[in-house]
């Protein structure tokens, strides 16, 4: 029997850090376990750590933009969501000023998103009009 | 007052330490591999004394329990502060060589005798006095604490008072010495390090340094605003009043997170334009103009900062859905067509950008070395630095003859904003349990087989409450608040003090913020989660 793909993270839950080691099989995490060699944990996990991932493949996640059309929202291509927030961010820039877009980054996505998601916020929008679920 | 917010230490100092003040943690359930750690640390010595209005697991493991009335925690504080100046439990020589404003703390506390204290916060004088000393006297001692401290209206003020108390006693940079806030998400310290806060830049440093706001000026060829933007509790007023127009808002549902929710449902379908990019159509998502479907942990490539200051890779391990884009990819995109060119092959390229940028913390940890050493904890500013495990060992530095003093910034205890009366008996606070997360959106999808104990909202309260009531374990009961009301079982427990009810706010079937109300910490936008006054009724 081949065996599963093993693939060292950490977890995304709270900000404990601990290491996982995540198996895979055709495309699905199967198992997570603790990883003995990562510092925080030493291979221990909580309930929430190795057991509640099956969100990653839930049948309810999001697979297509969508955008509201007659009061609901319908599947989209991201060409067409593109350009409606590109040019609906405009007009409110130009009308209004870069301080009337604000940004709610995530603290759950990595160091490279927000990193990004400010540059965003400072350069093209130009306001530093951006907080993080920090303070909720 | 230390010239940064940084959690002082590492998760190993609290093996180290000899006493521990635990204050608004609900460690077990809330950092459960923290609680083990403790746990442990408490066989081989530690003495843990958990200040909490609610007699949490962590009590079991404590010296002593502190059990405190809701947001009394200044007034708890400045006693021990006044204890420990009276009785000279501090170390002259350290006060005046590396504080300022020792004489106006003095001042300040006099009035917090720890009988005066111990009306305000229903602990017993002695038990204030002993734990004072117990702090200031042990060799070693750790302060940490989670959202009980910061949730309130003073939360700001409440963490002054605990750097009041660690520099007043010198527990502070040295090894078992110092302040650890436990954070509560994934990457909460690491999305305010990259600058996604209102006022600072990438690498944690004021918009308004000069020379620093240049070095990004000058990299990303634009003008960037000295002052600073809005607070997430900002933004919500200025919807209100109209001047921000648009919100883009990524993998958060503060519909459900945030207080008083009939109002911020008001604030988001006011808004122009909601833009909201998520992994689930969230319960914020359904008000949007246009959601954009991101990708998840377990299918992205990048870093977290955890909450002692370590930077650790996660790394994909499925393909997300073709018609999914990393986080980041999006925003270039919408950048780029916006006339603001931003393009990166891979989120290795993005973090060598901010090495090369914010150096001074983490010019020394490329992807290789994080690879090789499986965590650093930053300020690491080049390859040959060890990174570092203890912020602030100057003040116990033998030779160290910089001036730079730290201020004592004296605080006054002041009540939560809306405490219980006739109409509203009960101080509801609220917080998160063991098996759930946040708005649940992701805890809902356990593995199967999985045997959860808590699979709906209760509101806990005392027996004595309960029976008074005539409420049993299971009951359905209405609580409401001058803002709204829920429906939920009751849960009869003396974890909960009398008078105390306890929810949390993860299951959208009981929108526990309904009831919760809008005061905000003035200095950090922080909203008063952890009090307001409810009635409860027994509903047939």
């Amino acid at each position: 029997m081949e065996e599963n793909a093993k693939v060292k993270t950490v977890c995304g839950y709270c900000g404990t850090g601990c290491g996982l080691i995540l198996e895979v099989d055709q495309n699905k995490i199967v198992k997570i376990r603790g990883d003995k060699d990562a510092p925080v944990n030493k291979g221990q996990t909580c309930v929430k750590g190795s057991f509640a991932y099956e969100y990653v493949h839930a049948n309810s996640r999001l697979t297509s933009p969508l955008i509201r059309k007659a009061g609901k929202l319908v599947e989209t291509t991201w060409n067409e969501a593109y350009q409606f927030i590109v040019e609906k961010l405009k007009d409110i820039k130009s009308q209004f000023g870069p301080d009337a877009i604000t940004m709610f980054a995530t603290a759950r996505s990595t160091n490279e998103v927000n990193y990004v998601t400010q540059k965003f916020m400072r350069t093209v929008i130009g306001s530093n009009n951006i907080d993080g679920c920090n303070r909720t | 007052m230390f010239g940064s917010g940084f959690p002082t230490n590492t998760l190993e100092d609290f093996d180290k330490a000899e006493v521990l003040l635990l204050m608004g943690s609900n460690t077990t359930e809330a950092h459960p591999i923290i609680a083990n750690r403790m746990k442990k640390a408490v066989k081989s010595g530690l003495k843990i004394i958990v200040i909490d209005p609610r007699k949490i697991d962590m009590v079991k493991s404590s010296h002593r329990h502190l059990q405190i009335n809701v947001g009394s925690d200044i007034a708890l504080m400045n006693a021990m502060i006044h204890v420990i100046i009276e009785e000279e439990l501090y170390k002259p020589s350290f006060i005046n060589k590396f504080t300022v404003d020792f004489d106006t703390l003095k001042e300040q506390v006099k009035m917090y005798t720890p009988e005066f204290a111990a009306k305000i916060t229903g602990v017993a004088a002695q038990d204030i006095i002993d734990t004072a000393r117990e702090y200031a006297k042990a060799d070693k001692a750790m302060i940490a604490y989670t959202l009980g401290i910061t949730e309130h209206h003073c939360g700001v003020n409440n963490v002054f008072d605990i750097a009041n108390l660690a520099l007043l006693t010198g527990h502070i940079g040295k090894e078992g010495s110092g302040i650890m806030p436990l954070r509560g998400q994934n990457n909460v310290q690491g999305a305010g390090d990259m600058g996604c806060l209102p006022n600072q830049l990438p690498g944690a440093v004021s918009l308004t340094n000069d020379e620093y706001r240049g070095r990004f000026e000058k990299a990303w060829n634009v003008k960037i605003n000295p002052e600073s933007g809005d607070t997430q509790t900002r933004a919500f007023e200025n919807m209100e009043n109209g001047s921000v127009k648009a919100l883009y808002c990524i993998g958060e549902n503060p519909l459900v997170a945030d207080v008083h929710m009939h109002h911020t449902r008001q604030l988001l379908e006011k808004l122009d334009l909601l833009i909201v990019q998520d992994i689930f159509l969230t319960e914020t998502a359904k008000l949007a103009d246009v959601v954009l479907p991101a990708r998840s942990w377990g299918e992205v490539e990048g870093t977290y900062t955890n909450t002692d200051r370590r930077i650790q890779r996660v790394r994909k391990a499925v393909e997300a859905h073709p018609n999914t884009k990393d986080d980041w990819e999006i925003l270039c995109d919408i950048s780029t067509r916006l006339g603001y060119n931003m393009h990166y092959n891979s989120s290795e390229e993005i973090w060598d950008e901010l090495r090369s940028l914010a150096w001074e913390m983490y010019g020394g940890m490329p992807y290789s070395r994080l690879e090789k050493e499986y965590s650093l904890h930053y300020p690491c500013p080049d390859e040959s630095h060890p990174g570092t495990f203890i912020l602030h060992q100057r003040y116990h530095d033998e030779d160290e003859t910089s001036t730079r003093q730290s201020p004592f910034v004296p605080v006054m205890y002041t009540e939560p904003i809306e405490l219980p009366d006739e109409e509203y008996p009960f101080t509801l606070t609220t917080g998160r349990r063991y098996e759930s997360y946040n708005t649940h959106t992701q805890t809902k999808f356990y593995a199967s087989g999985v045997k959860i104990k808590q699979t709906e909202e209760t509101a806990d309260i005392h027996p004595e409450d309960a029976t008074r009531l005539g409420i049993e374990s299971g009951d359905l009961v209405e609580v409401s608040s001058r803002r709204g009301a829920v429906t939920v079982k009751a849960k009869v427990t003396d974890q909960v003090a009398p008078g105390l009810v306890f929810m949390s706010f993860h299951f959208s079937e009981v929108p526990t913020n309904v009831l919760t109300i809008n005061e905000f910490d003035p200095i950090s936008g922080t909203a008063e989660f952890k009090a307001c006054a409810v009635k409860i009724r027994a509903l047939q």
